[in-house]
């Protein structure tokens, strides 16, 4: 891998058990995923795409196969060293948005930069930029239970960029949405990732959200069925 | 910011977090009314063991310990009189008062008892004021046959004060005396056995009746317990040919009351400290498994095992800290309105009178009520603090 590549996945297998067997979830996956690339992991429920994003993003291990996370071999390292990776290189944004209910939305965006040991100055002025690209500054002082289900994803994600990660990994994303909420949270990802150049990975299976996607990885039954542009898909 | 969360996450669940408090807070107020109720007790029991029969040091021939003579007064002072003024000169000492101490028989004419006679110098012994009069009056100072008599011996020699008995003993050279006295007065101690057969007597009295002149010990009063140390010091270093006691080593009893209470002590330290770990173990517990989901988001972003054993052990101390300073301000409010109010509590085994109910509110009484609340809570939060940091991130964000 070089280092316009910030993943590389090869032959990577991971099963699950469930009862007394074991379900394969992942069969030799090998994925590049290049810097600022905006790519949807697509294909239907149980097909394997969380389990990828889970590898990816360094919070679960392969049973075999090598991952390669911005040049860092991370298959060879147990996971709870991988915090600094996780914490420097990665952004995540979930589905039900994680949020901590405790802290307030300003709170909840600063809580990165609190592990980094950023200077007071400086995470008051990244938390107030992100706030303002996600369009949440006046909602600074509120808790998520007073937020709807777009204003928390949108705290998600600038929960997710303060740190200016290299790659932010979204699982389904937009599926706590109603469609015209999902449609603007799909617009804030795509203008983010046009204008930082940060690679961003989702999986979903939200036909508008895989459209809008400049690569579309699709997975059935633990395996890459296909990859390519969405254009390309179009074509074909 | 761990303290920021630790906060508001015990305020998260009011409802869990107030029950576990007042578990905490019952705990430490049951140390400090208990802890309280036994310091007043020791000092109680010390200050009135001191003043009222033994003296803060006790000062006798050197020798008289291992003494095995049959004899009385065969091991007794040579000088008193110098010894106490060489004593009476530290400026810490309040009073000496000299004593002896003699057994023998009483008689009423018809019937005879054992009596243990205490011999005093009758102006030091009111100021001793160990005991409570019930009938006549104090010993009077010129007097040498007058005698005071504990209520037990009074109603077994069916006498009242004006009457006279004989009290028969043997002399310093070995042979029977007797003497007729007349009873100035009936006390009471409190503990039975000790008033069933109690006389006290002048020391004049008691010399005429052991045909001698001399006195077997100088009680030593001092004006704060808290010198006894470097009083006896400064003592054996000025007066030769005695043997000094300080009040510890001739206060058995005091000594079983406080290993006794002591024990009653720890034993509801260990049932609080029980009751606490379990209560704030489950609370913290509870979070945890509440909050798996949120743990495992925490660890995706990036928060090492040890932050977030911090958050949660945050969590223990936080809930230690509140739950002990409520505890103290309730235990001392609790315990000022007790002080404040006239409780009587029955006799203790072996007494005959009644006391009050006090509570001394002594900063190591209150030091360890909060002490114990606190360790206790930090310590209960340990394991699941170990429990959160070591859950698997990817099964914690799938945590329904």
């Amino acid at each position: 891998m070089t280092s316009k590549h910030v993943i590389a996945v090869t032959g990577v297998n991971k099963t699950y058990p469930l009862g007394r067997i074991r379900v394969r979830a992942l069969s030799d996956v090998d994925l590049t995923i290049g810097r600022g690339e905006l790519i949807a992991l697509a294909g239907p429920s149980g097909s394997g795409k969380t389990t990828l994003l889970n590898l990816i993003g360094c919070i679960d291990k392969p049973d075999d196969g090598r991952i390669v996370v911005d040049d860092v071999d991370v298959t060879r390292v147990p996971l709870h060293r991988l915090s600094t990776l996780r914490r420097d290189t990665l952004g995540f944004i979930f589905q039900t948005f994680n949020l901590i209910p405790v802290l307030t939305a300003y709170e909840n965006v600063e809580y990165p930069l609190l592990l980094q040991n950023l200077p007071r100055r400086e995470r008051e002025t990244r938390v107030r930029h992100w706030l303002r690209e996600v369009g949440l500054e006046q909602q600074a002082k509120q808790r998520p239970d007073q937020l709807s289900g777009g204003q928390r994803q949108r705290v998600a994600i600038a929960r997710a960029m303060v740190t200016e990660p290299k790659l932010v990994l979204a699982d389904e994303p937009t599926a706590n949405l109603d469609s015209e909420t999902a449609a603007r949270i799909l617009d804030l990802l795509g203008e983010i990732n046009a204008r930082t150049r940060c690679t961003f990975v989702f999986s979903t299976h939200d036909p508008s959200l895989i459209a809008r996607a400049e690569r579309v990885v699709r997975i059935r039954d633990g395996r890459i069925e296909h990859d390519t542009t969405s254009a390309a898909l179009e074509v074909a | 910011m761990i303290i920021k969360l630790a906060l508001r996450n015990i305020l998260r669940n009011r409802r869990r977090s107030a029950i576990t408090l007042t578990v905490i807070v019952f705990g430490a107020v049951g140390l400090i009314l208990f802890g309280g109720y036994k310091a007043r007790t020791f000092y109680g029991l010390r200050e009135s063991t001191i003043n009222g029969r033994i003296g803060h040091m006790q000062i006798f021939k050197a020798g008289y310990a291992k003494s095995q003579s049959q004899k009385p007064l065969d091991r007794a002072l040579d000088d008193a009189a110098a010894i106490r003024k060489e004593i009476e000169r530290d400026p810490r000492v309040k009073m000496t008062a000299a004593q002896i101490t003699l057994m023998g028989l009483i008689s009423n004419g018809e019937k005879s008892e054992t009596f243990i006679a205490t011999a005093v110098e009758p102006p030091k012994e009111r100021a001793m004021s160990s005991q409570r009069i019930t009938a006549g009056k104090e010993l009077p100072d010129n007097e040498a046959d007058a005698v005071m008599i504990g209520k037990g011996l009074a109603e077994s020699m069916h006498v009242k004060p004006g009457d006279y008995l004989t009290l028969m003993t043997t002399t310093t050279a070995g042979s029977l005396n007797a003497m007729d006295v007349r009873v100035a007065g009936i006390f009471m101690t409190g503990v039975k056995e000790y008033d069933e057969r109690a006389v006290k007597m002048p020391i004049a009295g008691a010399q005429q009746l052991l045909q001698t002149t001399k006195i077997e010990k100088l009680l030593v009063f001092l004006k704060n317990t808290d010198d006894t140390a470097a009083a006896h010091q400064l003592i054996a270093s000025r007066v030769k040919g005695i043997e000094i006691k300080e009040w510890s080593e001739l206060a058995p009893f005091y000594h079983q009351v406080v290993a006794l209470y002591n024990g009653i002590f720890g034993f509801l330290g260990i049932v609080v400290f029980a009751i606490v770990v379990f209560s704030v173990a489950n609370t913290i517990l509870m979070s945890v498994f509440e909050r798996t989901r949120e743990i495992g988001t925490l660890m995706a972003m990036g928060t090492t095992r040890g932050r977030l054993r911090a958050m949660f052990m945050a969590e223990g101390v936080g809930i230690g800290i509140i739950g002990g300073l409520l505890g103290l301000t309730i235990g001392v409010l609790l315990a000022m309105l007790i002080n404040r109010g006239n409780v009587m509590l029955p006799p203790p085994p072996g007494y005959t009178v009644g006391y009050r109910l006090q509570i001394m509110m002594q900063p190591p009484v209150l030091i360890t009520a909060f002490l114990v609340s606190f360790v206790t809570a930090t310590i209960s939060s340990i394991l699941p603090a170990l429990k959160a940091s070591r859950l698997k991130i990817v099964d914690a964000l799938g945590h329904i």
